[in-house]
């Protein structure tokens, strides 16, 4: 049971109340306050005081201060009026639940609007957040875009510069050939007068000096030609380097990345080639069919199947000279030693048949189940029973349903035990 | 773009972009003049040469010129200045030399190969170095070819591959060592990441090596100098740089290597006016700036006494990228420093502007 608060004390003015709560050495929190339009409750364990007022307040501005063990209210009033009392006089018990439940009512509304409130305020400060950041990436940007068309007008500028330079220059350049034109022309002009004026005067002169002389002269003229071609080596005299080149396979270009797959592939190729041709030289004989293991297989199952064992062997490893990776020639092949009792062979067929069959998936399930019992049985006519066990429970394993390997299982369990008991 | 344009790196400002109709395979600046050549192969199967003009911030188009078989390459290098002739190779295997103001019949025509040619160029032409002029072609035939162009119908040279050898396609050929009238040198990259170096004095292999991807571009930094440094660029996007000066017996030129992009790279082209910068193109559609670095000592003895080489070091400047498509072509301007275009398979041609250079 709560101690009711009775000792507080209020005063008041036309707008607010101020009420004084001593707390007798308890310590108060804002928690420990519940305040609504009409009612108010302090709840300090064990304490308790509740008052529901003579009229409305407006909770959201009064206030409470803590302190000095007290609680300090002031309360706003909504209507400016003096109150007759602090509490409701006549107030009964039901009208008393009534307005509590009210008052928590409110106070939960209350509470809902204000977190919505502050969400909406989040919201707006990240989007304002955000518009701020943009903006300052977007001037960043255009800072950087500026400097860049800066640098793109300086320079070309001076590419203009440059070309309008490139083009005087070859003005300049063919003003002063022409002039140079010029002056050959008339340095050439002059000569061939002085040769006319030479020529003519000595006109009884031997054809040999005349000639001499002309052509002394006449070569001035292309002599500046030949130097010019002289000065140019003549073509080099033809010839013809052979090359070798570093070997490689296929007619596309080097790269290091590849390297890898393409040892493989020619390895793989090698290894089909020379497994084609290391019997080529017997296989001669044969006819087209026989050169097939698929077909050797049924040939050697047939054999098989008429008690044929020995002609069976022979197709079955004719067959696996031709194709060393089917599982199945293994199986069958190990099943004609079990016949024939080359125990020792049929456990290798058995167990190469195994390694063939690596991933156990349950397409190969019969096969293996096959090869695990047939070598199961090599091991026990061996007299190796705990091999031969092992064998048959890997079989069971696989395949748990079959009654004939478990019997057989169950057998070699005795014969076990039997063996040591006796030993 | 680098965003950091405030500091000291050279930056490739893009200044003109032209769209063309055609697939431009090779683009190259008329010497000493703002004019450009674009070589490449039309849709209907012709070849196309173009002849533009910049002016201000647009490419004119001043000829356009039609050719049977389309253009895979061509090269101003072995015509003298007043003449400008443009030689060029195509799908056929034809290497003609045509006058621009006349281009209806070409100065110089042969058949030089069965193959289409891969690569051409040219030197002794333009006023640079000494000795006959003379173009050198690589074609997918597996042979390169040496012509002068005063010899008809014969190459000067020609390096085939032995009697019943398998061929490898010649991707790549560039000369080198022409400081004087007789030596001469002949590289070339082949896809089997063959190189090979032909000494045209003495006729002979000097040196070959093979760098484990396809060549696609070799250059050396300099046509007209005794041979410094070699860039030899590959697929897988890696490069190689080949100090070129110290020759071991055994182990050939020393090398640094460099895997700059995931893709192939196209060209590589050293800046005429200076030879330690180079620009490569890769297949994604970027180009790279490189600086080369020289050790501080260029040779070294070796255990037995003879000199090796020793490769320096290679630092990126700057790398954009411009397109989505490989830039197959690359041509620096040999009279505005900086000055570039290159030309990509999305059918543009782009001139580029490189700041900066002079301060590195």
């Amino acid at each position: 049971m709560p101690l009711w608060l009775r000792e507080h004390s209020w005063r008041q003015t036309l707008t607010a109340v101020y009420l004084s709560l001593p707390l007798r050495g308890a310590r108060a929190t804002a928690a420990n306050i519940f305040c609504s339009e009409q009612y108010l409750k302090v709840s300090v364990p064990p304490f308790l005081f509740e008052a529901v007022l003579y009229a409305p307040i407006d909770d959201t501005n009064s206030t409470a201060k803590i302190g000095n063990g007290n609680i300090f209210f002031t309360l706003y009033k909504k209507e400016p009026a003096m109150w007759d009392s602090l509490t409701l006089a006549n107030a009964d018990k039901e009208k008393l639940q009534h307005l509590r439940e009210n008052a928590v009512l409110k106070a939960q509304e209350k509470a809902k609007e204000e977190t919505k409130a502050k969400k909406i305020t989040k919201q707006e400060h990240k989007k304002y957040a955000l518009m701020a950041t943009m903006k300052v990436e977007e001037a960043e940007r255009k800072r950087i875009e500026d400097l860049k068309e800066k640098e793109r007008e300086k320079v070309t500028k001076e590419l203009e510069l440059w070309k309008n330079q490139q083009k005087d220059g070859d003005k300049y350049k063919s003003i002063q050939t022409k002039e140079e034109l010029h002056q050959e022309i008339e340095s050439l002009k002059e000569r061939k007068n002085e040769k006319m004026n030479k020529t003519r005067i000595p006109n009884e002169g031997s054809s040999k000096t005349r000639l001499k002389s002309t052509r002394g002269h006449g070569s001035c003229s292309i002599f500046s030609q030949d130097l010019k071609e002289e000065q140019l080596p003549a073509p080099r005299a033809a010839a013809t380097i052979k090359v070798n080149f570093t070997p490689r396979v296929f007619p596309t270009a080097l790269r290091e990345s590849r390297v890898a797959e393409e040892e493989e592939w020619l390895y793989k190729q090698a290894e089909a080639r020379r497994i084609i041709n290391s019997d080529l030289s017997e296989l001669e004989d044969l006819k087209e069919e026989e050169k097939n293991p698929d077909w050797l297989k049924d040939k050697g199952n047939k054999m098989f199947a008429m008690g044929d064992y020995l002609g069976a062997v022979n197709a079955y490893n004719l067959a696996v000279r031709l194709n060393n990776k089917l599982p199945v020639l293994y199986l069958n092949r190990a099943a004609c030693h079990l016949k024939l009792r080359n125990l020792h062979k049929a456990i290798e067929d058995s167990s190469k048949a195994l390694e063939l069959l690596t991933p156990p998936v349950p397409d190969n399930e019969n096969a293996r189940v096959k090869a695990h019992v047939r070598r199961g049985t090599a091991f026990c006519q061996l007299e190796l029973y705990t091999e031969g066990l092992q064998d048959y429970e890997a079989a069971l394993k696989i395949d748990p349903k079959n009654k004939i390997i478990e019997k057989d299982a169950e057998k070699i369990r005795q014969l076990i035990q039997g063996a040591m008991q006796s030993s | 773009m680098s965003a950091v344009l405030g500091s000291e790196r050279p930056q490739v400002v893009s200044h003109v972009q032209q769209a063309l109709s055609y697939t431009v395979f090779d683009c190259k600046w008329v010497p000493r003049s703002a004019r450009l050549m674009c070589l490449g192969s039309a849709a209907r199967g012709t070849g196309v040469i173009q002849l533009y003009e910049l002016r201000g911030a647009r490419l004119e188009v001043l000829r356009e010129i039609e050719k049977p078989k389309p253009i895979k390459c061509g090269t101003f290098g072995a015509t003298s200045l007043q003449q400008r002739y443009l030689a060029t190779g195509d799908f056929d295997g034809n290497l003609n030399i045509w006058n621009l103001e006349a281009p209806e019949i070409p100065v110089y025509s042969v058949k030089g190969h069965k193959e289409i040619i891969n690569s051409i160029d040219g030197v002794g032409g333009l006023g640079i170095g000494e000795g006959a002029p003379e173009i050198v072609t690589g074609s997918r035939d597996g042979t390169v070819k040496v012509w002068d162009p005063r010899q008809n119908d014969t190459p000067v040279a020609n390096m085939e591959p032995v009697q019943g050898e398998s061929k490898r396609d010649c991707w790549t050929v560039a000369f080198g060592n022409a400081y004087n009238q007789e030596e001469r040198v002949v590289c070339a990259g082949y896809d089997n990441g063959d190189i090979k170096l032909f000494d045209l004095k003495t006729m002979s292999l000097r040196w070959e090596t093979n760098i484990k991807n396809g060549v696609c571009s070799v250059e050396f930094d300099r046509k007209d100098i005794n041979m410094n440094k070699l860039v030899a660029t590959s697929l897988e996007g890696k490069f190689h740089v080949f100090d070129m000066r110290t020759q071991h017996p055994a182990k050939g030129f020393a090398s640094v290597s460099e895997k700059a992009q995931k893709s192939t790279i196209w060209q590589v082209r050293h800046l005429p006016q200076n030879r330690d910068i180079f620009m490569t193109s890769g297949g994604s559609g970027s180009l790279h700036l490189w600086k080369y670095e020289y050790p501080a000592q260029r040779s070294k003895k070796d255990s037995e006494g003879s000199e090796m080489g020793v490769a320096g070091s290679l630092s990126l400047l700057q790398n954009v990228t411009l397109s989505t498509q490989p830039i197959s072509s690359l041509d620096w301007s040999a009279d505005k420093k900086g000055l570039c275009v290159c030309g990509a398979f999305d059918q543009t041609v782009r001139v580029l502007i490189v700041t900066k250079l002079n301060k590195i």
